[in-house]
Parts: C-alpha cells; sequence; structure tokens
C-alpha cells in the first residue's frame, strides 16, 4: 500500500543534516519538486506547524512528521534516511534517523489511519527498521519499503 | 490487579499518530501495562506504531486494560483523555 503514495523521486536514503530544522527543510525541498504548485516556505510551515503541537517523533529513532494541506489532493509521503541520528524531541527523547513525512489533504480521516496503520505495520519490525537504516541508495531504499 | 473498561472515540481523527502520541507518553508514565483492544486487534499502550495499527477511527469502542502498581490510575488517565478527545477540538 506504501507505495500508493510514496515514489521514488521521494525516497532519499544516506542524507545528512544535523538538525530538525535542516531535515525539515531539507524535507519540504524533495516535497516541492513533487508538488510545484506549493512552495517550500507553505510545505515547511504545515510541518513547522505540526511539531509546535508536539514532536512527531514516535520512538525508537523513527518521527513522521506531517502537515495537513488544504491544496492537495492526495496524500504524498517522503521517505529519508539520514546518516546520524539527530534530537528531535522524541517522546523516548531517543534521536532520529528515520523520517516518513506526510502532506495530508486536510479534509482526510479514515483514508489517514489506513496510511498510518500501513507504515506502522512495515516501521514495527526492528529488522526491517535495520535495513532502512542500511541502505546505501535511494533505489536500495524504495526497494525496501515498496517491498 | 486488572482494570478494564471500554471508552468511544470521539475526537473526529480518532487514533491518529498526535493522539497515539499522547497516549503512548501517557501510559510510559505509570507504574502499569496498559493494552488497547479494538476490535480483533490489540495494542502495547505505550507503543505509537502500535497504538496506529489499531486504526481507531471516530466513534469506535476501544477496550483498555490496565494491570500494576498504578493500574488504577492509569486506566482513569487514559479513560479521561480519550472522552476528551485527547485534547482536541473536534
Amino acid at each position: 500500500m506504501i507505495n500508493l503514495f510514496l515514489s521514488k523521486d521521494c525516497t532519499k536514503a544516506a542524507v545528512l543534516f544535523h538538525s530538525k530544522k535542516r531535515i525539515l527543510e531539507y524535507i519540504s525541498q524533495v516535497a516541492h519538486q513533487k508538488l510545484p504548485e506549493l512552495s517550500e516556505h507553505e510545505i515547511l510551515n504545515s510541518l513547522l506547524k505540526r511539531e509546535k503541537l508536539g514532536s512527531t517523533g514516535i520512538g525508537k529513532g523513527i518521527a513522521l512528521p506531517h502537515g495537513r494541506l488544504s491544496n492537495i489532493e492526495q496524500t504524498l509521503a517522503i521517505l529519508v534516511v539520514n546518516e546520524e541520528p539527530i534530537a528531535f524531541d522524541a517522546i523516548d527523547d531517543r534521536p532520529v534517523d528515520i523520517f516518513i513525512t506526510l502532506l495530508v489533504p486536510d479534509v482526510q480521516c479514515q483514508t489517514h489511519l489506513k496510511t498510518l496503520a500501513a507504515i506502522a505495520d512495515k516501521l514495527k519490525d526492528k529488522q526491517f527498521c535495520k535495513k532502512l537504516r542500511n541502505a546505501q541508495s535511494d533505489q536500495n531504499l524504495y526497494d525496501i519499503i515498496a517491498d | 490487579m486488572h482494570y478494564q473498561d471500554t471508552f468511544l472515540i470521539e475526537n473526529r481523527l480518532g487514533l491518529h499518530a498526535r493522539a497515539a502520541s499522547v497516549l503512548a507518553q501517557l501510559a510510559l508514565s505509570f507504574d502499569a501495562k496498559v493494552t488497547l483492544q479494538q476490535g480483533d486487534k490489540e495494542a502495547d499502550g505505550d507503543s505509537v506504531l502500535a497504538l496506529m495499527l489499531l486504526e481507531g477511527a471516530q466513534g469506535k469502542e476501544v477496550k483498555v486494560t490496565c494491570s500494576g502498581p498504578d493500574a488504577e490510575l492509569a486506566l482513569k488517565t487514559i479513560g479521561e483523555l480519550i472522552a476528551n478527545k485527547f485534547h482536541e477540538q473536534e
């Protein structure tokens, strides 16, 4: 199901950023290339707005940054794996290196819960997360997540 | 000692990422094992990933079971969180 909203050009392995702000900026750049009608600024703002309500670091080195946008028709996911875990105010205080970002149409509820469940179903497996962390290329990372 | 009760999910977004995170943080703060059940699915209350797998939508009922020294207080507090729509407006 994940490949319904995650494409290869939104899958980035082994990047290196050193702060929460920098990685969210990078994610916004990647999303903007996919959704040129939205500015990087608009995307970044939606992500930062959500972080202000509480960190999307859900524990075990994983974060699910997300933003709700009124002007998109379907969910877009961006998967980024950072080479080093960075501080993200996660609920278990552990630094984060796996970032699955979701840009979600703001009217969506039920489908969004299914999207989250599909992601959770993959990430609950420790070995799977290890494979994501070890991926050396974007293609390699995409093959693992879309499998 | 086990404490158990069933609560209705009332917030519009259901058990989405933020609601799951708030619940997991609350569960972690008690000396109790917290389990949530919805339909045939079961999740550890302190795991955001597990909670998201429940797909707890608005209008669904979720059974919360707590055991351990803080079980009674944990159940009461978690029940209040769900009933208060996870502090969400709608």
